[in-house]
């Protein structure tokens, strides 16, 4: 099951790329750029899991869009340009889960996403990349059906790649979130656990070295 | 120490000093008098006493009397005449009294026989004066005294010395409380002036010196109130000035930051993601797009701030104002399917030729957007005439709730659309800007679905009539 999430943006850029990271990285999404028009579509549909809310909307602003969101028990996450204290409160105490002012960058909200769908028990667990299946719950590895016995760092480092899927791990992201931050050594053990994965799962083109940056999990 | 403390403490000692001085001299004068009067009567006493004595005496007496019965006589006719007081004496010897007090140490007898004499003398803790006049009978020559107690006098003299000294310290004290509740009173307008200062350095700008008292210190109140509201009225504009700056600042911020966000989310997914060839130039187009459109405007935003200083005016043909007008905009609005229909009667208008044009061109291109793509007919009509020059358009027209915020820095109507057509929201908040350092007047007339006129009602210049001169025709 994919995580389907909302988003109600009217700034084609940011949406537009905040769209295309959900389609990389594997979330199906719905678009809107007008605030009545989004809150009118919920009554239709509302199996969303998360809901990234712009705050100065045209139709209907953020906030009030946030009643339709509590309705139907959306999480929300607002993306705004406004940094003044007074609408950050309100936005918090309104009951939304997370706030991220823009400028942002595409890991951030990534990392913000995945942390408030953990937090409502939403989250995916199980990952799919060809006929290969992982779920992170039960740290369980399949491919093609057959169980395949993965040494617990290769499983951290497929998960990683895995909720990256599509986008660019740099080997100081796997040591961090891995290895942990204060890991001084040397990144060839990344490169052993990647060439093991590649020949346990045969995955070997699916998994590109991208040359002085790192790995990337690609699915498209 | 504190102004009324001064003030009561000076007066009390001058008021002390002045009462003491007067009672003093009062009271010398009084006992003086006292005792001049005591004098008089003592003297005048003796001199009864003397003149009875020598008549009966001389009466009685005769010349072949001897010694002894003229002594007996002379004594018997002074004691008929003496009281208590009564002194008589012969030759410095005191030959009959009832007195304990003797005068003959005080008295030359002798002296006596040319006047009177008043001499004070001391009896124990008495005082008394003794009064002394000659009496001449038989040939010998007698002083008959009269002996008076004055103690009473200089006892009442001590009297009321003490109760003037009482009743002058009683007033003394009253006088200065009163000042001093007086100085109080009108000082506390000055404390009352002094916290009121205090709060006002301490920020509360608000505050009032509430005196009503109508002396100097009210007169002062009052100024000090003036000055006060001068100073609130300053801070006000100041801050209401930063508050403008601040809401400006924000709302560039804001501008920038969306456009901002586009860039960096797309720049990193050409980075890091595996993008498809299609997908890559859409995001390299929208980046271009919107660093084009920061471009453009930080470049309104470049005018909007160099506006604030002084600009050079010339006197500038209207007709050739219109035409650079139309030269400028009507590219953009051909390539809308807008049509542009200027008219101009002639005249000259003192204006800054570049800023007024690039107004101009900026009512004329708004109005151009009032029009949905591909409406038949759409048009805009810019017309000079009666010191003014209008921008008419039959478009989509401005809702009554936006109209009085339109010339506010990045307010948008109808953001969405505002932001497809390229719009910054600070395009009539320049149109404004360029207004005001003309000393002009902008007029906006809309109905939504029926268009919008905004006329800009230049300065009045010497050559006004001959703008007026134009006939004038009724609107399109």
């Amino acid at each position: 099951m994919k995580n389907r999430i909302l988003i109600v943006e009217d700034d084609p850029g940011i949406a537009g790329a905040v769209a295309l990271n959900m389609q990389f990285v594997g979330y199906d999404y719905a678009l809107f750029d007008d605030g009545r028009a989004a809150a009118e579509s919920l009554a239709g549909d509302h199996a969303y899991d998360l809901a990234l809310l712009d705050i100065m909307l045209p139709g209907m602003d953020g906030f009030e869009l946030f009643g339709y969101m509590e309705k139907y028990g959306i999480p929300v996450i607002y993306m705004t340009a406004k940094t003044d204290s007074a609408s950050e409160i309100r936005g918090l105490r309104d009951g939304a889960e997370d706030y991220i002012v823009k400028p942002f960058d595409v890991l951030t909200l990534m990392v913000r996403i995945e942390k408030v769908l953990r937090r409502t028990g939403r989250l995916n667990t199980v990952f799919r990349v060809r006929d290969v299946e992982v779920n992170s719950e039960t740290r369980t590895v399949t491919k093609g059906g057959q169980p395949v016995d993965l040494q617990p760092m290769e499983f951290d480092v497929l998960l990683l790649l895995l909720r990256y899927k599509n986008l660019t791990v740099s080997r100081e992201q796997f040591l961090s979130e891995i290895w942990g931050c204060d890991f001084l050594g040397e990144t060839r053990a990344i490169d052993m656990k990647i060439a093991g994965l590649r020949k346990k799962l045969d995955l070997g083109d699916a998994i590109k070295s991208i040359p002085k940056r790192g790995y990337r999990l690609e699915d498209r | 120490m504190k102004l009324w403390q001064k003030a009561s403490l000076l007066c009390g000692s001058v008021l002390l000093a002045v009462v003491a001085a007067c009672s003093a001299i009062l009271l010398s004068y009084a006992r003086g008098t006292m005792l001049d009067l005591a004098e008089d009567q003592t003297l005048e006493r003796a001199e009864d006493l003397a003149s009875s004595f020598q008549s009966m005496t001389s009466y009685y007496l005769l010349d072949a009397d001897t010694e002894a019965v003229r002594d007996s006589l002379v004594r018997y006719c002074f004691e008929r005449f003496a009281g208590a007081d009564g002194v008589l004496m012969l030759d410095g010897e005191v030959i009959c009294t009832r007195q304990t007090l003797d005068p003959s140490g005080a008295l030359p007898a002798s002296e006596l026989a040319a006047g009177t004499q008043v001499v004070p003398m001391r009896d124990g803790d008495r005082d008394m004066l003794a009064g002394g006049c000659g009496a001449f009978v038989g040939g010998r020559e007698y002083a008959v005294y009269a002996i008076r107690d004055v103690t009473a006098i200089r006892q009442s003299a001590r009297t009321m010395a003490g109760a003037f000294v009482l009743v002058s310290l009683l007033g003394i004290l009253a006088g200065t409380a009163l000042l001093t509740a007086l100085m109080r009173r009108s000082t506390r307008s000055l404390r009352e002036l002094a916290a009121a200062a205090r709060r006002i350095a301490g920020g509360e700008y608000g505050c009032r010196a509430d005196v009503t008292v109508r002396d100097e210190t009210g007169e002062l109140a009052a100024d000090f109130n003036t000055m006060a509201a001068a100073v609130q009225s300053r801070v006000d504009e100041l801050e209401d000035t930063a508050a403008r700056q601040a809401l400006f600042i924000g709302g560039v911020t804001h501008e920038f930051k969306t456009p901002l966000t586009s860039m960096l989310l797309h720049t990193e997914l050409l980075r890091s993601a595996n993008m498809t060839e299609a997908e890559r130039d859409r995001s390299l187009a929208l980046i271009e797009d919107q660093a084009r459109w920061l471009e453009r405007l930080t470049q309104t935003l470049l005018k909007l701030l160099t506006l604030r200083q002084d600009i050079p005016m010339e006197d500038t043909p209207l007709p050739e104002l219109l035409a650079d007008v139309r030269a400028a905009a009507e590219p953009a609005l051909t390539a809308r399917g807008v049509a542009l229909h200027v008219s101009c009667a002639g005249g000259t208008a003192r204006v800054n030729r570049d800023l007024m044009r690039s107004l101009l061109v900026n009512l004329t291109d708004n109005a151009a957007k009032s029009y949905d793509p591909g409406t038949a007919g759409a048009a805009v009509w810019l017309t000079a005439r009666d010191g003014a020059i209008e921008v008419l358009d039959r478009g989509r027209g401005i809702p009554p709730e936006a109209l009085p915020h339109i010339f506010e820095p990045f307010y948008m109507a109808d953001k969405s659309r505002s932001k497809k057509q390229g719009g910054s929201g600070l395009g009539l908040a320049l149109v404004k800007a360029i207004a005001d350092a003309h000393g002009a007047k902008i007029e906006v007339v809309s109905a939504p679905g029926a268009g919008t006129s905004v006329r800009v009602l230049l300065p009045l210049q010497n050559d006004y009539n001959e703008l007026i001169d134009s006939p004038p025709s009724p609107g399109p």
